[in-house]
């Protein structure tokens, strides 16, 4: 009797929601992967199968591994400045500062604007405005367009998600800093702990369930990113800011060869989800019980 | 209270949000620059009481769809399949390639999902890719007789249907360059490099400091620009075709090849009296326009598509714009320093896998009404402002740069040469050009850039 019901209210509550999830999810993800061991070009009514060739094909696109470099660096960059700024950021607007409401809501506003129109806007700012303000002060730092050349391109992309992302960040860690229970706040005082100690030992550890949420998010949307990257330097200048993720697309869709850009999707989501899985694992052991 | 206060604050960032959303139009450039599809353009009044077409009553009621690549024309498109559906009861829906897909993804998903639409507006390149696989041979058609020179084959048949000839350049503004002069400006008597470049010199002198516009984009520079070394090979598209061919087996070994010296010839001019030769990556391209409407420079090297770009930097229909050829050497008697390039890049691929044969009769009759109906004729030209490919069609373009076009088909003054290169040539070259535009990388790199590419095609 029991498990009679049970089975029914697996079929009401989770089959509609599981059905979806393998539509949408499990199947077109199995699909791709045995994608990756045809030579299907995408058009051709019949898909042959050629075992590993595709992944010899990613081995020899050098580069794939370029952009793949390319965005451990961009991943670094952006993890540490969107977590670190939003920590602190998160941290001096629960602390009751006049008008924290309207700032909230002031660094969240860019995380509502789509990546594709942000970087436009983003762009029309570095060789637009960038460029008059050069031209206005004679500053050799703004003379030419950031987006001409490699280095400068890199750091505006940076620039340009982490403004996006810490928005959102800050969101999270202000509701961690509000959970925070008075209690132990004003026991930590009564014992002495104050200013460095008192976040060291009693904030962090209990903020860690908000790192871990923050980490993951910041981690697997940096590793993916596309929209940005697209629309602020589209890989410009000279192929020099091109991540793996634009860099898949291109192979798959430009250069027309699926298989290998399949493959080269699929190494690139076993990468993005053993690095997630670990700071995951690791962070999580962090996590106390206040 | 203090939560309607953040409510409004919310409901003004999102109203600002929106703004600038809208404010922001996004342009991805594939094949040609396509403009805004909503900008609002002049009416042209189409005579419609003279129609002698005959359509067969028997499909009407046949709802047919129009995938469209050149988002330029989407409005123009959507008043001609009203045009049409009023006297053939045939429905087109035009649907339009929406900004960051590449027509080619766009029509390949529709297929996977089962949905192809009737009518794709795609890129030569795409069509042959598609064609023995998905298309409907429209070889015999009666258009066929009449865009003899323009037709695209694919082992012998036709598949796809021209819709536009597009030529490219070097656009002038004659304006400019005779104010700078002080005299008379005749495009015809520049018939070489030396030629070209002592003019640019002198309009140097005469106070126009760098007179040139060169687009970074991917489409002009690895595409528009470097595909010449091939189209200019022999000025055909055979002949284009084999060159790829020789160097693709190895046969020809591409830094012995005169074109792509010459080429380079070219380009190092161009590259010397570019406007933004301090930031060539940082150009910006409707500044080009600008530019060039305003005086700022003489020349852009940019094909037809351009006028509503220039159009919107203030150029006006009357004034004089035209192409000088994209000179590769001083040889008076070569065909590239005398004609300029114009092809039909736009083609109609009718599909012949999933549509049904009414939906194909329908979409056949649509692609004749287009060329013999009076209506038809008027539309493609007036509506969709596109140089016609088709010899019975009487109408001229208004704008200066498709005018000037059109009377050197006519007169023999273009060359029809169209290179298919590999879809990805433009992109992954496009760095190479990039590198060697911003003077980071030298003809030796460059060439060996294109080497190494064509080595991976084999």
């Amino acid at each position: 009797m029991r498990n009679k019901n049970k089975g029914k209210d697996f079929c009401m509550f989770a089959l509609p929601g599981m059905f979806c999830f393998f539509a949408v999810v499990i199947i077109p993800f199995v699909y791709g992967v045995y994608l990756t061991l045809t030579d299907w070009n995408g058009v051709a009514k019949v898909k042959n199968f050629i075992g590993l060739e595709n992944f010899k094909g990613v081995m020899k696109d050098g580069q794939f591994w370029t952009s793949l470099g390319l965005t451990f660096k961009y991943v670094i960059l952006v993890v540490l400045l969107v977590n670190v700024i939003a920590f602190l950021l998160a941290y001096l607007l629960t602390r009751g500062i006049k008008g924290q409401n309207f700032f909230r809501a002031g660094f969240f506003t860019p995380n509502l604007i789509g990546g594709i129109v942000l970087g436009y806007i983003w762009q029309f700012v570095f060789s637009r405005v960038f460029v008059n303000v050069g031209e206005a002060t004679g500053w050799k730092l703004f003379g030419v367009s950031w987006l001409s050349d490699p280095t400068k391109a890199f750091v505006a992309l940076v620039a340009v998600s982490v403004w996006q992302l810490s928005g959102y960040m800050i969101l999270i860690y202000v509701a961690g800093f509000m959970g925070l229970s008075e209690d132990v706040m004003e026991a930590a005082s009564i014992d002495g702990a104050s200013g460095w100690v008192k976040m060291k030992s009693i904030i962090m550890p209990l903020m860690m369930s908000s790192v871990t949420i923050c980490l993951f998010l910041t981690l697997s949307r940096a590793f993916m990113v596309y929209d940005v990257n697209l629309s602020l330097t589209a890989g410009a200048p000279y192929g020099t800011t091109e991540m793996a993720a634009m860099h898949v697309y291109e192979k798959a869709f430009t250069s027309r060869q699926f298989g290998v850009g399949q493959a080269e999707a699929f190494i690139l989501f076993i990468i993005v989800a053993c690095i997630s899985g670990i700071q995951v694992y690791l962070t999580k052991k962090k996590e106390v019980e206040a | 209270m203090k939560k309607s206060a953040g409510a409004k604050g919310i409901a003004v960032i999102l109203a600002a949000a929106m703004a600038a959303t809208m404010l922001t139009g996004c342009r991805f450039g594939f094949a040609s620059d396509p403009d805004d599809p909503n900008e609002e353009v002049k009416e042209v009044p189409i005579d419609t009481s003279i129609d002698t077409f005959v359509y067969d009553s028997s499909l009407q009621g046949t709802k047919i769809t129009l995938l469209n690549s050149k988002a330029e024309i989407q409005v123009a498109l959507e008043k001609m399949s009203q045009a049409f559906e009023e006297k053939s009861g045939v429905h087109v829906e035009v649907m339009p390639v929406t900004d960051g897909d590449s027509p080619y993804t766009k029509v390949v998903s529709m297929y996977n999902s089962g949905t192809p639409p009737t009518m794709a507006i795609l890129d030569t390149t795409d069509v042959i890719a598609l064609a023995e696989e998905k298309a409907a041979d429209l070889t015999g058609e009666d258009w066929n007789a009449e865009a003899e020179e323009y037709l695209t084959e694919v082992n012998g048949k036709i598949y796809s249907f021209p819709l536009c000839i597009e030529g490219r350049g070097i656009i002038y503004n004659k304006a400019v360059i005779e104010e700078a002069l002080g005299r008379e400006f005749d495009p015809e008597s520049i018939r070489s490099l030396d030629e070209f470049e002592e003019l640019l010199e002198t309009l140097k002198e005469a106070g126009i400091e760098k007179p040139v516009s060169l687009a970074k984009e991917d489409w002009s520079l690895g595409a528009h620009h470097l595909q010449y070394i091939y189209e200019t090979y022999d000025g055909t598209s055979e002949g284009a075709q084999g060159i790829i061919d020789e160097i693709k087996n190895g046969k020809l070994k591409l830094d012995t090849y005169g074109r792509l010296g010459e080429f380079l010839d070219m380009f190092d001019v161009l590259k010397a009296y570019n406007v933004a030769k301090g930031d060539p990556l940082g150009a910006d391209y409707d500044e080009m326009a600008i530019d060039l409407a305003d005086g700022k420079t003489a020349f852009w090297f940019n094909g037809n598509w351009a006028w509503p770009n220039l159009a919107e930097a203030g150029a006006e229909e009357e004034d004089d714009y035209g192409f000088l050829p994209y000179f590769l050497n001083n040889d008076t008697d070569d065909f590239a320093n005398q004609k300029i390039q114009a092809s039909p890049s736009k083609q109609v691929m009718v599909d012949g896998q999933m549509s049904s044969e009414k939906e194909q009769a329908a979409a056949k009759e649509f692609l004749n009404w287009i060329v013999f109906s009076e209506i038809g004729q008027q539309m493609l030209v007036k509506t969709c402002n596109v140089i016609p490919p088709f010899i019975n069609n009487p109408y001229e373009p208004a704008d200066p740069l498709s005018r000037d076009i059109y009377e050197k088909v006519q007169s023999g003054g273009t060359f029809n040469a169209s290179a298919i290169v590999p879809n990805d040539h433009w992109a992954v070259l496009l760095s190479a050009m990039q590198k060697y535009l911003a003077e980071r990388s030298d003809r030796e790199e460059l060439t060996e850039s294109i080497i190494e590419y064509w080595a991976e095609q084999k």
